[in-house]
């Protein structure tokens, strides 16, 4: 009870300053998204082509950005090119989380668009379609569908790594946190809050996610 | 000739509709799908402007450059209770306040801004933010990458031990003992000479909170000011012995903002005489922090 009696006051000392940071934490995700979906499909596509040049950049692209941890891409981004170009934190992290996202979100489409029964591509081309044809309106739309769990997993994922853009002074939520902690010397209270907070949000797209599903009965594909 | 003619223009409208509908039928899903990310693409629009536009800006007639035209954008850690820290989501504290009253005396609006303390440095020279006004120590170290002003006050290094602690009585104690200490700072150099058991943390008062768990810390080594203000918050810690040394804290600028340097120590040092300084200390601690006496202590640099 004493507990929970100090997570609410924290609750309330905090919300002005953590409503502001949830903002910029959407932000960030956002950017994130748009940025990664955009990839994503471009390098799903380059990876399914039949030129070998654009299936080995994308490759390249896809093993070097999963194969190396978010916060050095981050850290990178913002501390590493600044000889080039000067990044504010915000997009370098949003930037950085971007591409991070872009190289799994290209695997679940290429992973979608593969998982269509090859004979409705045959059954296209044999009614007279292109290649891209086909692509554009027999596969493309069912794989989009197949991909829409994958991909919210994915954004639900994004949302919990804006986290790490704290440590590039972005105020969002957990930096907050942690300047509050820092501040009322109750990290368990804090902590707790912040958790929350990200539960709520997470639990707001989950919903919303459902939503969108459900017009597209992806269940019924 | 009439039913050739009649045949095509019925089969063709109607194909045209199925095609139709169908078309639709894919666009519609497909350009919900680009809606939403549009959609999201809005929310962000208006955070971005007000983010992006970092790197603009010259006081051409001040004769120094600045991140933000008209501003002093200072960096702290914003970890570091009563020197920098947030209270209800505002940045606080001596260095903030001081921070404000030098770009106040430039003619700027202050702009404190926070960053992580293992990457202040790197920060600063990286442009991030025009000054670091953060309670900085000055070292010969820092010095050979970034420019001090005047120091703005004095603090002393301090060890801190849990309240019910015998082991360590004075520095020699120290040894071989697990110190907690913040990545970078004087204390960290400090703490490298007595054991190699070193815990990094980022904030100050969370490594004096960690001291407090049972067997995490021996001791922490920090600025005497901020474990009295925890010590005056109730957390249960002690400190031990006199201060091992006085260091100085002052503001860091880039070697190259030579001009930006003039002021800030112009700056200071109008504080100083017209008694802002005092008011501000006074304010904080109750006392002048650059009244000390410095005779036979040892002077960190």
């Amino acid at each position: 009870m004493e507990l929970l009696k100090t997570v609410f006051d924290v609750f309330l000392q905090t919300y002005p300053g953590f409503l502001k940071a949830t903002l910029i934490t959407l932000q960030i995700t956002a950017v994130a998204l748009v940025l990664g979906t955009i990839l994503g499909l471009i390098f799903a596509l380059m990876k399914i082509s039949r030129s070998k040049v654009l299936q080995t950049i994308a490759n390249f692209y896809i093993t070097i950005i999963r194969g190396t941890p978010l916060i050095v891409q981050i850290m990178f981004l913002y501390f590493g090119i600044t000889a080039l170009v000067v990044l504010s934190g915000f997009w370098a992290g949003a930037i950085a989380l971007g591409i991070h996202n872009g190289a799994y979100i290209a695997e679940i489409f290429r992973g979608a668009i593969q998982g269509i029964d090859k004979g409705q591509r045959e059954a296209s081309s044999s009614l007279g379609m292109t290649r891209a044809q086909s692509m554009r309106r027999i596969i493309f739309p069912q794989a989009l569908k197949r991909s829409i769990p994958p991909l919210g997993n994915q954004f639900i994922i994004t949302l919990k790594d804006s986290s790490l853009v704290y440590i590039i002074s972005v105020p969002e939520l957990f930096a907050m946190a942690n300047r509050e902690a820092a501040q009322n010397w109750k990290s368990l209270e804090t902590y707790l809050v912040v958790g929350a907070y990200y539960l709520v949000l997470v639990m707001i797209f989950t919903y919303l996610l459902k939503l969108y599903e459900n017009k597209l009965n992806v269940d019924k594909s | 000739m009439n039913e050739k003619a009649f045949l095509p223009k019925m089969t063709l409208p109607n194909k045209m509709t199925i095609k139709k509908k169908k078309g639709r039928f894919i666009l519609k899903k497909k350009y919900s799908f680009l809606t939403a990310i549009a959609a999201t693409a809005m929310l962000i629009a208006g955070c971005g402007s007000e983010e992006a536009k970092t790197n603009s800006g010259s006081g051409s007639d001040s004769g120094y450059k600045l991140l933000e035209d008209g501003k002093l954008t200072y960096a702290s850690s914003g970890l570091y209770k009563p020197f920098n820290y947030t209270d209800a989501g505002k940045l606080t504290g001596f260095d903030v306040e001081i921070g404000a009253a030098i770009a106040e005396k430039m003619g700027l609006e202050p702009n404190p801004v926070t960053t992580p303390w293992e990457t202040i440095t790197q920060s600063l020279l990286g442009n991030k933010f025009d000054a670091i006004i953060g309670s900085m120590a000055i070292t010969e170290e820092r010095a050979e990458r970034v420019n001090f002003s005047d120091p703005y006050y004095y603090s002393g290094g301090m060890i801190f031990v849990p309240e019910g602690s015998e082991d360590i009585k004075s520095v020699e104690d120290l040894e071989g003992k697990r110190i907690g200490v913040v990545a970078q700072s004087t204390y960290d150099t400090a703490a490298q000479e007595y054991t190699d058991d070193i815990k990094y943390y980022n904030s100050d008062v969370v490594a004096l909170k960690d001291l407090t768990v049972k067997g995490r810390l021996d001791a922490v080594i920090t600025a005497d000011v901020v474990g009295f203000e925890a010590i005056a918050n109730g957390m249960e810690i002690k400190e031990v012995g006199d201060p091992l040394w006085i260091e100085q804290a002052a503001v860091a600028v880039r070697k190259d903002d030579e001009k930006l340097l003039e002021e800030i120590n112009k700056a200071i040092q109008e504080l100083v005489e017209d008694g802002t300084y005092e008011e501000i200390s006074n304010k904080w601690f109750e006392r002048n922090l650059l009244d000390v006496d410095l005779e036979g202590i040892e002077i960190l640099n």
